[in-house]
């Protein structure tokens, strides 16, 4: 069976360390680089083509956020796993416009790496669970405190059935196939969703989705 | 760089010096006083003077005036009183060849003694040719006096035999005498009035000469006063300003002087912020991360261990938890990792998970560009009007707007707390963003009334990207 090959990327080697004795535990998985900061991790990714990029979102040099971007646009194969202090919402959505695919607190990065790294290998997402609940609690919370009502409760199951199939980084084109639709329609079921939840672009709607619980 | 201290004049601070330059601004106004009182009196001095002179001259006219015309009214009626006699004796003694009705003896008497009355009755005033004059003319006339008393007594053949020879010898002579001595004293008289007049010419030149020297002193010590005050005006106009440009130059250093504080103060927290984060927190998290693979390692059976390293765990969760939050409030990685919007929102959402006030934040074109310096001042003034609104006015909702125009950028902040009155309760922490924010060269307006909420509004200059912010 082939390894899923994986490039950690973290300006303190302490960290490095952990991750890698992580994830050499595991059969399946398998460190191929180790970048010091963004601007190593962008050439080595250049260069080793691994499956999955394990980042940590601030780096000297050049900073996670920017080196995600420019990897995941070098080379869109790659799936990039953010590790981040912070479980707030601005990172979360600013790690997902770098094309990102999973965002891990680094306080869970112990139990949940092996996961994530698997999950963004097979092409899926994957969010620490205390994001999740930090941002729906956010959610919640302001929902609350304004009186609005949840736009989620605004959806047809159509429409939560493609905003969950989106969310999961599938094409309209597979949602059309997936759910025997033509392409046409998933574009207006999309964009009808994206108007009653009001979001701008595919990274806040996976942070909804994240926040909703649709998909971890 | 500073203009040195060495082209002003040293600005008086000390109290010793203080009370000196008192002492001598009393001492320079006494001096003001008395002269300005001294060129006032030396007015009013000249004036009256000429006044006074004046009313004098004029009086000493009217006298000299008034006693010459008494003095030829005295002698006209003397002389006009001489030719009366004169005429009524010549026909008293040549009553008997005229044939008309002859004076009586006593009118001829009388009238002898009203001339003497009026010769008594002259106005003199002891001018000793005068004085010559009228005693000659007091004899010649107690002559007449005495040879008149014989005469009236004649009989009418003595008077026939005699007459003649009485007026041609004695009565013509008199006569032409008498006229002759008033005809002196009149021109005595005149040659007095004249002397008086020019002698009251001569005092009002001398008058004259006196004014024009006192209005010519006036004159000159007022022009030598303005003068001096001119200088002494000039000399403390240029005193204040520069005065004012030590306290403009003494405040632009305090200016700096607190810029560089807060420069500091924002290198320190970035810092230990730093120093925490990375060195501190990271070691935590390796630490976490071992100690995760210490509970594989050791069997699940032993169940002592496996409760020492949770509780180990926990410890360190608690400990990575504290010092992510303390380097977070010293200096949020925000505004290096994400840029100052992201930025803002998190601190909004930070607020609203601890507060009851939910925060919401609205931008519009602000560039991931900014200096540094604007958007730490930006953030920390957020979080300033932020933590007031949450803590001091109880606001339940708050509104934060980020406008970037052409030129500047417009940071916003309402609240619909309690509000406050602007001009009286600053605390602290915003006068001190206001210093930060005017040492960008911006403005910050507060509005708020109490019950009406608050608005703070800061206006700053672009100061476009320092340098690329790449911090972990």
């Amino acid at each position: 069976m082939r390894k899923i090959r994986i490039l950690l990327a973290d300006d303190h080697k302490l960290i490095r360390g952990g991750l890698r004795l992580l994830v050499e535990q595991q059969a399946d998985l398998t460190v191929v680089g180790e970048a010091n900061d963004g601007r190593e991790a962008v050439a080595l990714a250049k260069s080793l083509k691994p499956d999955v990029v394990v980042m940590d979102i601030g780096m000297p040099n050049l900073n996670g956020v920017e080196a995600a971007l420019q990897i995941t646009q070098a080379n869109p194969e790659i799936s990039v796993v953010m590790l981040s202090m912070h479980s707030d919402e601005s990172y979360v959505l600013r790690a997902l416009k770098s094309g990102a695919k999973g965002y891990l607190l680094k306080d869970s990065a112990e139990s949940d790496l092996i996961k994530a790294v698997h999950a963004v290998a097979d092409g899926k997402s994957f969010f620490s669970p205390a994001v999740s609940k930090v941002l729906l609690d956010d959610y919640v919370r302001k929902l609350k405190r304004s009186g609005a009502e949840d736009a989620y409760d605004l959806l047809t199951p159509r429409e939560r059935e493609i905003l969950q199939l989106i969310a999961e980084g599938k094409s309209n084109k597979d949602v059309a196939n997936l759910l025997n639709l033509s392409v046409y329609t998933v574009e207006t079921h999309r964009s009808n969703v994206m108007e009653k939840l009001n979001l701008r672009g595919i990274p806040e709607l996976i942070l909804f989705a994240v926040r909703r619980g649709i998909i971890s | 760089m500073h203009a040195s201290a060495k082209d002003t004049a040293p600005a008086p601070l000390s109290s010793g010096h203080d009370s000196q330059s008192k002492e001598r601004a009393r001492k320079v106004r006494a001096l003001l006083f008395l002269s300005f009182g001294w060129l006032l009196a030396l007015l009013i001095g000249a004036g009256t003077d000429a006044l006074l002179s004046l009313r004098q001259l004029d009086t000493v006219e009217r006298q000299v005036s008034s006693r010459f015309s008494a003095r030829s009214q005295a002698l006209s009626t003397i002389v006009v009183s001489v030719r009366v006699y004169d005429d009524q004796l010549e026909r008293f003694l040549l009553q008997d060849q005229l044939r008309a009705p002859s004076p009586d003896p006593s009118d001829i008497a009388n009238k002898i003694a009203e001339i003497r009355d009026a010769l008594r009755g002259f106005p003199s005033d002891q001018f000793p040719e005068e004085q010559l004059l009228l005693a000659e003319m007091q004899n010649l006339l107690l002559d007449q006096e005495n040879s008149v008393a014989t005469v009236l007594t004649w009989r009418p053949d003595a008077r026939q035999q005699r007459a003649q020879q009485f007026i041609g010898e004695q009565l013509l002579p008199w006569r032409t005498h008498i006229l002759e001595i008033s005809q002196q004293i009149s021109t005595v008289d005149g040659k007095r009035l004249a002397d008086e007049n020019l002698a009251l010419a001569l005092r009002f030149q001398s008058m004259e000469e006196r004014l024009v020297w006192l209005v010519a002193l006036a004159l000159i010590a007022g022009v030598l006063m303005s003068l001096v005050c001119g200088w002494y005006i000039l000399r403390l106009e240029r005193q204040g300003r520069q005065r004012y440009q030590a306290l403009a130059r003494s405040r632009l250093e305090l200016e700096s002087l607190s810029a560089r504080l807060v420069e500091a103060q924002e290198e320190e927290r970035r810092s230990i912020s730093r120093e925490l984060h990375d060195e501190v927190g990271q070691s935590l998290g390796a630490l976490l991360v071992e100690v995760g693979q210490l509970t594989k390692l050791v069997p699940p059976e032993d169940r002592v261990t496996q409760a020492q390293i949770t509780h180990i765990k926990s410890v360190a969760e608690t400990a990575v938890k504290s010092i992510r939050d303390i380097a977070l409030l010293l200096r949020p990685p925000m505004l290096d990792d994400l840029g100052l919007v992201p930025a803002l929102e998190w601190q909004a959402r930070e607020i609203s998970r601890r507060s009851d006030m939910e925060v919401e934040v609205q931008s519009q074109n602000v560039s991931e560009e900014l200096g540094d310096e604007t958007k730490v001042t930006i953030y920390r003034l957020v979080q300033e009007a932020l933590n007031n609104a949450a803590t001091h006015a109880s606001a339940k909702n708050a509104k934060v707007t980020a406008l970037q125009g052409p030129d500047k950028i417009t940071v916003e902040i309402t609240d619909d707390g309690d509000g406050f009155d602007p001009e009286r309760k600053r605390g602290m922490g915003i006068l001190g963003m206001e210093e930060r924010v005017r040492r960008l060269g911006g403005s910050l307006t507060i509005q708020s009334a109490p019950g009406k909420g608050a608005t703070v509004t800061a206006e700053l200059p672009l100061h476009l990207v320092d340098s690329p912010v790449n911090h972990p």
